[in-house]
């Protein structure tokens, strides 16, 4: 998922720092990572999108940066919670690379 | 089989030919779920290599265009290149064109110099006329001097000049007539040399700017055609590279069947433990007993409302679903 997901961003011309799940995602972000944009799963082992969703809001600087979670998952109250967290949008896989890159200059104009 | 006789196997069931059964079953749930890991395995090792070798085929392409782009950059600097020397060849055309008119004026003007020639030619006869009215002159003046005996001893001094420089002027007369006719000569066989080569030629020339105009014409079609071939495949290949990241998103799919496949291991693991339970909690004669069907409805339950949370991931559009597939908060 994440080697698909990176080689759909990379040939839409994007750089990516890639994590394999939300803790290490935290890790790289408290280190000093400042992405455009975070694209998070919601399942995933050490720490789930939900959980990582409202620790990343939570660091200094990123309390714009857009938050786009890619799941399999399309339970509501998940949705919610993402949201109530401040998730940007929510994307149901499989994302098309049209798609994908269509979502991302909408919520990063200029992209 | 009768009633009475399930029945009776079912008295004849002891605890442990429940417990063998349950063991088997678990054993071929074992053996399931070392599949099912295994399939996942495989699907994902499959996946990461499409998705290695899309990239590859992505790069492949990219790099055709990245060099059909510098191709087609170059080739439209040598169309200006080749069209701006064609300008300097147009104009050699058109100055090649109008040599024929230059050539027959420059002949017509050595036409002339040959008429002067010979108008000097006839100068020259009048020269000699004249040389030798001198000589006349000068034999008459010998003459007249001797008649005047020593008085006219001067003036026979004077005819014998008047002869010499009667002599001298027909000598010299005689060779400029030699000398002109020789360059009349070399002149009209110049002319009559020039016409007979040139006029051949000249129609090979009065063509030259049209040859030329036609060679730009087709290096103008020759140019455009291959811009438009390199636009073709340029096209071609950027949707190649779309269609390629379409097909990176599809791979995504592996991941849902991750999922899946970990969603049914996680049911069958909870309703084993269920078994397990159950068996002991009959053995036991445990109290809760009678709690096992609603426990193994909530198993049942929690797997189809899971299920249920994940149907919008499916290939084929799936009824009832109302949640966007994407949405922006």
């Amino acid at each position: 998922m994440l080697m698909s997901l990176q080689n759909s961003l990379e040939i839409a011309g994007f750089n990516v720092l890639s994590a394999s799940d939300g803790a290490v995602a935290m890790k790289k972000l408290e280190g000093g990572a400042k992405p455009d944009l975070i694209i998070t799963d919601i399942n995933m082992p050490n720490m789930g999108g939900i959980e990582f969703i409202g620790k990343a809001r939570g660091l200094p600087g990123f309390r714009f940066i857009p938050i786009l979670a890619l799941t399999t998952e399309s339970q509501q109250a998940k949705r919610d919670e993402a949201k109530k967290l401040g998730a940007t949008g929510w994307l149901l896989k499989p994302v098309g690379g049209a798609d994908l890159s269509k979502i991302i200059r909408q919520v990063l104009p200029g992209a | 089989m009768t009633v009475a006789k399930l029945d009776e196997a079912i008295d004849s069931l002891s605890i442990d030919s429940v417990g063998a059964m349950l063991d088997t079953h678990l054993q071929l749930d074992e053996a399931i779920d070392t599949r099912l890991q295994a399939v996942m395995a495989d699907t994902e090792s499959s996946a990461a290599a499409i998705i290695q070798q899309m990239r590859q085929l992505y790069d492949a392409a990219r790099n055709l265009v990245q060099i059909l782009s510098g191709t087609s950059v170059k080739s439209e600097g040598m169309g200006a290149d080749i069209l701006a020397s064609m300008s300097g060849l147009v104009e050699i055309g058109a100055f090649i064109e109008k040599l024929p008119t230059t050539m027959k004026r420059d002949l017509e003007s050595v036409k002339q110099v040959a008429d002067e020639i010979t108008t000097l030619s006839e100068l020259v006869g009048e020269i000699q006329t004249i040389s030798l009215q001198s000589h006349m002159l000068a034999i008459n003046a010998a003459i007249q001097a001797s008649h005047a005996g020593s008085s006219g001893a001067a003036f026979q001094v004077v005819a014998k000049e008047m002869h010499a420089l009667a002599s001298n002027t027909k000598d010299v007369a005689t060779r400029i007539n030699k000398g002109l006719t020789r360059a009349r000569h070399v002149v009209e066989h110049g002319i009559a040399t020039s016409i007979t080569d040139s006029s051949s030629r000249l129609d090979v020339v009065s063509h030259a700017s049209k040859s030329i105009e036609k060679l730009r014409d087709s290096l103008g079609y020759m140019s455009e055609h291959y811009q438009a071939r390199i636009a073709t495949v340029t096209r071609h290949n950027e949707a190649l590279a779309r269609d390629i990241a379409e097909v990176l998103g599809q791979i995504q799919y592996q991941d849902v069947v991750r999922q899946a496949i970990e969603r049914i291991r996680t049911a069958i693991t909870a309703r084993n433990d269920f078994l397990q339970g159950a068996v002991e909690a009959a053995i036991n004669r445990d109290a809760h007993f009678g709690t096992l069907p609603a426990q193994l409805e909530m198993i049942f339950s929690d797997f189809v409302t899971e299920e249920d949370h994940h149907r919008h991931s499916a290939l084929v559009a799936v009824e009832g679903g109302s949640e966007p597939r994407i949405e922006l908060f």
